[in-house]
C-alpha cells in the first residue's frame, strides 16, 4: 500500500529512474513483507487494532477524496458505514441470506440515498455544505435509534455470521486482517487511477477553479454527485466488513462521533493525497490507545491532537511525507 | 387536538426558540465580526452554565454572582480561544474548513474536559423566579421562561445599538467587512476579531446560564445547541441581527408542534431537514437581503 505515496519525478534520467524504480520495488517489497508478517507475531489486540484501521482507510478514504479532490466537507460518513452494516446485520440474520447480499443490499441503498440527499444537498459549499452533512449525520443517528424494527435501536442486531471465503473463516482478526488490508490497498490503487484519469483533472480543476472548469465543459455539480455516491459505496462496504467482523451492531458505532471522526482521518492523514488515508486511520486508532494509558483524559488529549493538525500540519501526515520525498527526491538529483 | 394542549406547546416551543436564538446570536456575532463559523457556541453555553452551577453549589455565592460568572467563564474561553488557537490559524493562511476543524476540534476538546473535571452528571440551576410559572389561557410557563425571553430580547437590542451606535462596534464591523480599509483608517483589525470572540463568548456564556435552568446541562450538549442554533441564525439570516430570533422561535415552533403531530423521538431529525432545506431554498434566511457570503 505504502508504494503509493512515491512517484518517480518525471524529470528523472532514464538511468538514475531505474535505480530509483529499483529503490521503490525494494522498499515496497520490504513493507510487503513486513505488513504479511504483522498477525504472525504481534498481540490480538494489535491485530485488532489494525484491521479497524483497515476498515477506517476504506470508509474514510471516500471521505478523503471528497475533502482533498472536490473540496467538499463531508460528515455524513457514518450514515453510509451504518447503512452498509445494518443491511449486512438484517440480510443475513432476519433472511438468512449470504453475505454478498448484504454487501450489494448495503451499498445499493447508500448509493441511491447518496444520490438523493447529494442532488440537492451538493449545491451548497463551504460551511453550509460542511454543516447540511452534519445535519445528515444528526438525522441518520437519530432514524437509527428510532426505527428499532429495523435496527434493533439501542439494542443493536447481534449474532451476524463471520465471513466465510470458500470454505476458509474469517473468525480471528488476524485472518480479518488478511482480507480487510487487500481490499483495502485495490480501493487506495482505485482512487489512484482515478485521480490521474480525465475524471481525476476534471476534479480537480472543479475544486481549484470552479468556473474555469465549467467553461471546460465540467458538469461541476453532476461530478460532485458521483464523488459523493462514490464516498458512500466505500463507507457501505466498510460498514458491511464491520458487521461481519464484530458480528454485533448497534447504533453506538455510527452516530456523529464517528463521522467526525472520519473527517479528523481524512485531515489528518492529508485530504490531498490518497495513501493519507492509511495514516489517518492508522492515527485515529492507534493514538485513542496510547493515549488511554493516561486515563481519563485521553480524549481531551486526543482533541488536542486535532487541534495541532489543524493548526500546524495542514496538509496532513500524506502532505508532509510527500514534502519530504520530494525534498529527498531534489537532494538525489543535485 | 385541543386548544390548551396546542398553546401548551406552542410556549414550550417559544421557550426553546429563544434558546436557538441565543446561541445563534452569538454564532451570528462571530459570524459577522469574523466570517467564521463557531462551531464551539454551544461550549460557551455549556461553560458558562457549568461555571454558574459549579460556583453556586461549591462556593455557595448568590445567584447573581454566579450568573455573573458563567458569563464572564463564556466571554474568558472566547478571549482565550482567538488569541491562542484562531489567530496562529489565521497567520498561517487558514480556509473556511481550517477554522470549522478548529472550532469543532476546541468544541470536542471542551466537552471531553468537562467530562474530565466534572463528570456525566447533568446539572440545573435555579431559575429566576423559582419553579414557579405563570398560567396564559390554561397554559403554564416557567416564570423562568419569561425572564429568558425578555433577556435575550435586551440583549438582542443592545447589540443591535452596539453595532449602530458605539464607535467599536462600528469598528468591528468596518473590520469584517473591509479588513484592509479598516486598518488602513487605525482599525486595529486583530484585536476586533478577538473582542467579536469574546463578545460571542460573553453571549455563549449567557445563553448557558439562562437555558441551564430549564434543560440540565452536560458535557455532551454542546454540539447539538450549536447545531440548532445555527439553524435559527441561518433561518433568519446570518447578517440581520434580528434573525436569530426570528429564526429560533420558527424552529421551536415547528419542533413542538413536530413533537404533538408526529413523535418527540423525531425532533431533532425535523429540525436538522429543515434547516437543510433552508440552506437549500432560502440561504438567506427568512430577513435576509444581502447576498450570503461563504456559501
Amino acid at each position: 500500500m505504502k508504494e503509493l505515496a512515491q512517484e518517480v519525478p518525471a524529470s528523472m534520467s532514464p538511468a538514475r529512474a531505474g535505480s530509483a524504480q529499483l529503490r521503490i520495488w525494494t522498499v515496497s517489497l520490504v513493507l510487503l513483507v513486513l505488513w504479511a508478517s504483522v498477525p504472525l507475531f504481534a498481540s490480538r489486540s494489535a491485530v485488532d487494532m489494525l484491521v479497524f484501521s483497515g476498515l477506517y482507510t476504506i470508509a474514510g478514504l471516500g471521505v478523503t477524496f471528497l475533502l482533498g479532490q472536490c473540496g467538499i466537507v463531508s460528515l455524513a460518513q457514518s450514515v453510509f458505514y451504518g447503512i452498509g452494516a445494518y443491511s449486512t446485520a438484517y440480510c443475513t440474520t432476519h433472511f438468512g441470506w449470504p453475505a454478498p447480499v448484504g454487501f450489494v443490499i448495503g451499498i445499493g441503498i447508500s448509493a441511491a440515498i447518496a444520490v438523493a440527499v447529494g442532488w440537492p444537498v451538493l449545491r451548497l459549499s463551504g460551511y453550509f455544505l460542511a454543516l447540511a452533512t452534519l445535519a445528515l449525520a444528526i438525522i441518520g443517528q437519530v432514524l437509527f435509534t428510532e426505527w428499532d424494527w429495523l435496527t434493533g435501536g439501542t439494542l443493536g442486531i447481534g449474532g451476524v455470521p463471520q465471513l466465510d471465503l470458500f470454505g476458509f473463516v474469517l473468525n480471528t482478526p488476524q485472518r480479518f486482517y488478511y482480507l480487510v488490508w487487500p481490499l483495502a490497498a485495490a480501493v487506495l490503487l482505485l482512487h489512484r487511477n482515478l485521480l490521474h484519469s480525465r475524471t481525476g483533472l476534471a476534479m480537480r480543476a472543479m475544486r481549484d477553479a470552479p468556473a474555469a472548469a465549467a467553461v471546460l465543459g465540467v458538469d461541476n455539480h453532476a461530478l460532485k454527485v458521483k464523488v459523493f455516491v462514490l464516498s458512500a459505496v466505500l463507507g457501505a462496504l466498510a460498514g458491511s466488513l464491520f458487521a461481519h467482523y464484530v458480528s454485533f451492531v448497534s447504533v453506538d458505532s455510527f452516530g456523529v462521533d464517528r463521522a467526525i471522526n472520519f473527517l479528523l482521518l481524512a485531515v489528518l492523514g492529508g485530504a490531498k493525497t490518497i495513501i493519507g488515508a492509511v495514516f489517518g486511520a492508522l492515527f485515529i486508532t492507534i493514538m485513542p490507545r496510547v493515549l488511554s494509558q493516561f486515563g481519563d483524559i485521553h480524549a481531551v488529549l486526543f482533541a488536542g491532537c486535532l487541534i495541532a493538525a489543524v493548526m500546524f500540519l495542514p496538509e496532513g501526515f500524506g502532505g508532509l511525507l510527500q514534502r519530504l520525498a520530494q525534498r529527498a527526491g531534489a537532494s538525489a538529483r543535485s | 387536538m385541543s386548544g390548551t394542549l396546542l398553546l401548551q406547546s406552542a410556549l414550550a416551543g417559544i421557550t426553546n426558540g429563544f434558546v436557538y436564538a441565543l446561541i445563534g446570536l452569538g454564532i451570528a456575532v462571530i459570524f459577522r465580526g469574523t466570517r467564521i463559523i463557531n462551531a464551539m457556541q454551544g461550549e460557551f453555553a455549556l461553560v458558562g452554565g457549568m461555571t454558574a452551577s459549579l460556583t453556586l453549589d461549591r462556593l455557595g455565592l448568590p445567584l447573581a454572582f454566579a450568573a455573573l460568572g458563567g458569563v464572564a467563564a463564556g466571554g474568558l474561553l472566547g478571549w482565550i480561544t482567538d488569541l491562542l488557537l484562531v489567530r496562529p490559524t489565521r497567520r498561517r493562511g487558514g480556509t473556511e474548513e481550517s477554522f470549522l476543524l478548529l472550532t469543532l476540534g476546541i468544541a470536542f476538546a471542551i466537552s471531553a474536559g468537562v467530562l474530565f473535571l466534572i463528570g456525566r452528571d447533568s446539572r440545573l440551576l435555579p431559575g429566576i423566579g423559582g419553579e414557579g410559572s405563570q398560567i396564559f389561557f390554561d397554559a403554564a410557563i416557567r416564570t423562568h421562561a419569561l425572564w429568558l425571553i425578555a433577556i435575550s430580547a435586551l440583549v438582542m437590542l443592545l447589540l443591535w445599538l452596539f453595532y449602530r451606535r458605539t464607535h467599536i462596534g462600528l469598528s468591528m464591523m468596518a473590520a469584517s467587512i473591509d479588513e484592509e480599509g479598516a486598518a488602513s483608517i487605525g482599525i486595529d483589525v486583530p484585536r476586533m476579531r478577538t473582542l467579536t470572540f469574546l463578545l460571542g463568548g460573553l453571549v455563549g456564556g449567557l445563553a448557558g446560564v439562562l437555558v441551564s435552568p430549564l434543560i440540565t446541562i452536560h458535557y455532551e450538549m454542546g454540539l447539538l445547541l450549536t447545531l440548532k442554533g445555527f439553524a435559527a441564525a441561518i433561518l433568519g439570516g446570518l447578517t440581520n441581527p434580528f434573525g436569530a430570533v426570528v429564526g429560533g422561535v420558527t424552529l421551536g415552533l415547528i419542533e413542538s408542534l413536530a413533537v404533538l403531530s408526529v413523535s418527540s423521538g423525531y425532533k431533532d431529525v425535523i429540525a436538522m431537514t429543515i434547516l437543510i432545506l433552508i440552506m437549500i431554498v432560502l440561504p438567506n434566511g427568512m430577513l435576509g437581503k444581502r447576498t450570503r457570503t461563504g456559501g
